[in-house]
């Protein structure tokens, strides 16, 4: 593959990224916002592809397949098994109307693409417009944490959030070092783990979501 | 022999873990958990003994200089003393119906894994192990926090993994930044290492490297308690069980701070020493300033304690943000000072909390008649954190304030000192109610326990010869740490 041609598979990655952020921050159900961030890790892991194509570099294979098997369809399945053994009927509550938090992400966006757009010669060592999508949806992934009340949407914020980085991070020239990735990968999962189990261990106790709980103040 | 230890050391605390997992007994448990924290003890001084032979010692992804070893001597003393302090805290936990005594193990296990991340944390040069580390801290400290298993445990649990994952994560993104500025200009896997880094920083991209120490000084400064990304610190500090409250005040924030001052070197050398400076300052006096109302108006003694942590880690980027040779040092002893005195603190008040059933400052009067020792300990680590002189912390915020004022930066100085008054008025205030007084009638009266005096005594002795001298060798050891930071 010529660069220009992995620039613009990455260009187009990276607007059907957004398009999938946009679709967890106005999903009305949890189980939408689940399948929209599977969505995303899916896509992360073609670029991951596409990358490992373009440059060579096996590592980029391991990470595109481990990104696949966990993040696409390992976590999201868990994030489903925890709504069903819940049982959770409630929408997403969020703290700030849909359409102001879309209004927000926009402003968020723009913001992204016009800081990387001043970065000038340090780009060449990102692919495309990895940098800038990137910080979109990280950025994203907080917000999306930040408007949202009940623990599994902040659980998909989050994941949303570092499929920012790694997108950034496999665009840049060589990629991570793999044993790198591996244990940031392994951090995710743990820290999901340690989630669900919170999670389910306060509603055994108290009929009540984690994140709703506010006695801590002051 | 010094590279053997650097792999040694994160495996004491590891293989302790596992040990712990064999049995159930309370007496033995303890005993492993002292054992392990007095050999891990040791061997640092040992490493220490390399290090000041030898220099700087690296084996492939973990390093070790005087800026490391600083820390990492913090964290040993630490938790050796909170394994001392244990002994006796557990036997009364155990007691009260606060522990349960079948889950024993996997507390110790817990702790010892949470100490061997942060030993990975500190002895790391690779940038992306420091992260993994950092996030692995994170993991096993949560659950820690929610470990007594109340809602209010597992509320203030949720949220420290919640806000501080989300925090770290732009840490990593400041890391991918910085790794794709130093990929820019040299190839291969040693662009994340911080040694490699650091010899090619000047002529790293400027542009790329501001906006990665920005993500950088948001993500760790979330881990750090810095205001305004300290909301879970209060809650986490105040909910964990007392030897882990100590950990977390007195270490983990630690931590965090040294891997912001790790990217500080960085961008100091690639985007001129003024802009990390800034950053910093203006950070630190946030977390002063937000976490004064917060200490005058509390009546939860251990929340009281992990406000306090905020405003101090605000003195600290303070001092690193003044700079200079002063501010540096001033602010690696005040992490040392600061280490000592709160976990102390937190001993002391966890006693007190245990005699009187309730957290309430208005509830905890007359401690000096019930607990005379515990209460001068608490009486004498409150004079030290307000800053009352001859005590270790009045040292290393004279040197803040003296760089600050050798650098021009007076009206950072005016908001500091007034906040420090402020602060120290409140202190004392509410410390000196819960000390002297008529004890309420419903206070236990039960003579106090050796161990949890051990270990405070420990930590006293160590805040009372910090203030009166630096011992020669540390003070070797924090000039050497200087000059990494400075240059």
């Amino acid at each position: 593959m010529s660069p220009e041609t992995v620039q613009m598979i990455i260009d187009d990655l990276g607007a059907l990224l957004l398009f999938t952020m946009i679709l967890i921050i106005a999903a009305g159900q949890i189980s939408h916002a689940i399948h929209a961030v599977a969505a995303q890790s899916l896509l992360i892991a073609i670029a991951g592809a596409v990358l490992a194509t373009a440059t060579g570099n096996a590592d980029l294979w391991v990470i595109a397949g481990v990104t696949l098997a966990i993040k696409a369809i390992a976590l999201p399945w868990v994030l489903h098994w925890v709504v069903r053994r819940l049982n959770v009927r409630r929408e997403i509550e969020p703290v700030i109307a849909v359409s102001a938090t879309l209004a927000l992400a926009v402003v968020v966006v723009v913001m992204s693409f016009h800081l990387s757009a001043s970065l000038g010669s340090v780009r060449q060592a990102i692919t495309g417009n990895a940098l800038p999508v990137g910080i979109a949806l990280t950025l994203l992934g907080v917000l999306v944490m930040a408007t949202r009340k009940t623990a599994l949407t902040q659980m998909v914020g989050l994941f949303a959030s570092e499929n920012g980085i790694f997108f950034t991070a496999m665009a840049v020239t060589q990629g991570m070092p793999l044993i790198i990735e591996i244990g940031v990968i392994l951090d995710v999962i743990l820290a999901a783990l340690v989630m669900t189990i919170m999670l389910l261990r306060v509603r055994s106790t108290v009929d009540a979501d984690i994140a709703d709980l506010d006695r801590l103040r002051g | 022999m010094a590279q053997t230890l650097l792999w040694v050391l994160p495996l004491v605390p590891t293989v302790t873990a596992l040990l712990m997992l064999m049995t159930r007994d309370r007496r033995i448990l303890s005993a492993i958990d002292v054992g392990s924290s007095a050999v891990l003890f040791a061997l640092t001084l040992v490493l220490a003994r390399e290090v000041a032979a030898g220099g700087p010692q690296a084996l492939s992804v973990l390093r070790v200089d005087d800026l490391g070893l600083v820390f990492l001597l913090l964290l040993v003393v630490l938790t050796l003393a909170v394994s001392i302090y244990t002994v006796g805290w557990l036997r009364q936990a155990v007691t009260v119906g606060n522990m349960k005594a079948e889950s024993l193990r996997s507390y110790f296990a817990l702790v010892h894994a949470f100490v061997a991340t942060m030993v990975v944390t500190v002895l790391a040069d690779n940038l992306g192990v420091l992260w993994i580390a950092m996030e692995g801290t994170t993991i096993t400290s949560a659950v820690l926090i929610g470990y007594h298993g109340h809602q209010h445990g597992l509320e203030a649990a949720w949220k420290y993994i919640i806000v501080t994952t989300i925090g770290i994560s732009f840490g990593l993104f400041g890391t991918v930044l910085v790794y794709a500025a130093a990929t820019d200009v040299m190839a291969g896997p040693g662009a994340m290492s911080w040694s490699a880094i650091m010899k090619i920083a000047p002529s790293l991209d400027p542009g790329i490297v501001r906006i990665g120490f920005i993500f950088v000084i948001v993500g760790y400064g979330t881990k750090a308690g810095l205001a305004p990304m300290h909301l879970w610190l209060p809650d986490a500090h105040s909910q964990a069980p007392t030897p882990v409250g100590a950990l977390l005040s007195g270490i983990l924030i630690k931590c965090a701070l040294l891997a912001i001052i790790r990217f500080q070197t960085i961008a100091a050398a690639a985007c001129g020493p003024a802009f990390p400076a800034e950053v910093l300052l203006v950070f630190g006096l946030i977390s002063i300033v937000v976490a004064t109302p917060f200490i005058l108006a509390q009546r939860d003694i251990k929340r009281l304690l992990g406000y306090h942590s905020v405003e101090h880690v605000g003195i600290v980027a303070l001092g690193l943000g003044f700079g200079g040779s002063v501010g540096t040092y001033g602010a690696l002893l005040h992490v040392v000072n600061h280490g000592i005195t709160k976990a102390l603190a937190f001993f002391a008040a966890g006693t007190a909390i245990a005699r009187y059933g309730s957290r309430d400052i208005h509830v905890i009067r007359g401690l000096l008649a019930v607990a005379p020792i515990g209460a001068t300990f608490l009486m004498l680590a409150a004079l030290s954190l307000a800053g009352t002189p001859p005590f270790s912390i009045f040292v290393s915020e004279l040197m803040v304030l003296r760089a600050g004022i050798g650098h021009g930066h007076w009206v950072e100085i005016a908001i500091f000192l007034a906040m420090v008054v402020v602060i120290f008025a409140g202190l004392l205030h509410h410390v000196s109610a819960m000390v002297f007084g008529e004890p309420p009638a419903a206070a236990d009266r039960e003579a106090e326990a050796w161990s949890p005096v051990l270990g405070m005594l420990l930590l006293a002795a160590i805040m009372i010869l910090f203030g009166l001298t630096i011992p020669a060798s540390f003070d070797w050891v924090l000039q050497r740490a200087t000059e990494v930071v400075v240059g």
